[in-house]
């Protein structure tokens, strides 16, 4: 099947966001013993999507989020999108099937990087290469941008992903190096940004 | 109080250069450092700078015995979060030995990541993340005591990297179009 991908614009927000929301819930591979971190359920299809209420729950960017933070002057992420001719449109009319949104970051140790935070492909659209196409398209346009890593995070127990990112050469630096990834939020967050005494 | 922290100028490169070698002995990997001050130079304080620096400066009297006065930085950059938005991620975090724990005023290492946060707020970050070594467990301690979760433990979060010659071949893979 044909497909290009291109950098994305404005007007694909719409397009990217309804991606986001499927990828977050209907489209989630549920590992053996686990649950959907989206709406608790063991497993779930495709089908399911349309009747989720937990998702909107879950994902507070609105699209208008996408278009100020992804297309203004000093953008916070940059995107990729997979687009296939007419002829091979989804049935509901899709025609951009995939998309990936990085952004550069910094290793204080080797310079500049850039960071995959999400890569998604329809699931009808699998199995096709698209998903190579667009994670390679970070590598070129991050080395081009005088980059000399890709980073990205993966869940240890998706056994699948993990096995098909290593099998394209990358290598798990939390194994490796013994790395943890930490997060402050929420009232955490707050209480740092103030300088609470206790803290 | 006894230090100052403020954003970082390109003057600063040379002391940033410096810890951010300090920081790589204390995690026991100073040959993993590549970049020279004049790359963080060149990388910080572009058009499009691909990160910011804040530094902890202490009074003349405080100076080490090397002649510092710059004793502690904070590099972060924005990031992006498709469920939540805005992001800030810390690369590093250092203060020199003996300018940590019982310093005259508040901790330097605190303020210096209160700022990252402040400074993250100012821009409507809703999250502040960071690595830490495993191992590293003073750091650890401060981290948890100021209500950062570890999501490599409690969710199995993993970082994966192509780097060297695994990188030059997914690029070579890109279609053409």
């Amino acid at each position: 099947m044909d497909y290009t991908i291109r950098v994305a614009t404005l007007e694909d927000c719409k397009d990217i966001y309804r991606m986001i929301m499927v990828s977050r819930c209907g489209d989630r591979r549920v590992a053996q013993g686990g649950t959907c971190s989206v709406c608790a359920r063991r497993t779930h299809g495709h089908s399911e999507l349309a009747k989720h209420e937990k998702v909107s729950d879950q994902v507070k960017i609105a699209q208008r989020d996408l278009e100020q933070d992804g297309f203004s002057k000093n953008p916070f992420f940059q995107s990729i999108i997979a687009e296939v001719p007419e002829q091979h449109r989804s049935k509901d009319g899709h025609s951009k099937v995939g998309y990936a949104l990085y952004f550069f970051a910094y290793s204080s140790w080797k310079g500049r990087s850039v960071y995959m935070e999400d890569l998604y492909v329809m699931p009808e659209y699998r199995g096709k290469g698209i998903g190579k196409a667009l994670m390679s398209k970070i590598a070129q346009l991050g080395l081009a941008a005088g980059c000399n890593q890709l980073n990205f995070a993966v869940l240890n127990w998706n056994k699948e992903s993990m096995d098909f990112y290593l099998s394209q050469g990358c290598w798990d630096v939390t194994t490796g190096l013994d790395y943890h990834c930490m997060r402050c939020e929420g009232p955490a967050l707050e209480a740092l940004a103030r300088g609470d005494p206790k803290n | 109080m006894d230090f100052m922290i403020r954003a970082a100028t390109p003057e600063d490169c040379k002391d940033i250069s410096r810890m951010i070698m300090e920081l790589a002995v204390y995690e026991n990997m100073p040959d993993q450092v590549k970049i020279s001050h004049e790359v963080l130079e060149q990388d910080g304080f572009c058009k499009n700078p691909f990160f910011h620096c804040l530094v902890a400066e202490v009074a003349e009297q405080y100076r080490t015995t090397e002649g510092y006065t710059v004793i502690g930085y904070a590099l972060f950059f924005y990031t992006y979060s498709t469920w939540k938005g805005r992001s800030v991620y810390m690369e590093d975090l250092y203060v020199m030995p003996e300018f940590r724990g019982e310093f005259p005023g508040k901790g330097v290492g605190t303020a210096l990541m209160s700022k990252v946060a402040q400074v993250g707020k100012e821009q409507q970050c809703v999250r502040l993340q960071f690595s830490v070594l495993n191992w590293n467990t003073p750091s650890l301690d401060f981290y948890k005591a100021k209500g950062a979760q570890d999501l490599t433990d409690s969710e199995g979060w993993h970082v994966l990297r192509f780097d060297g010659e695994a990188l030059d071949k997914l690029a070579q893979m890109a279609p053409k179009n």
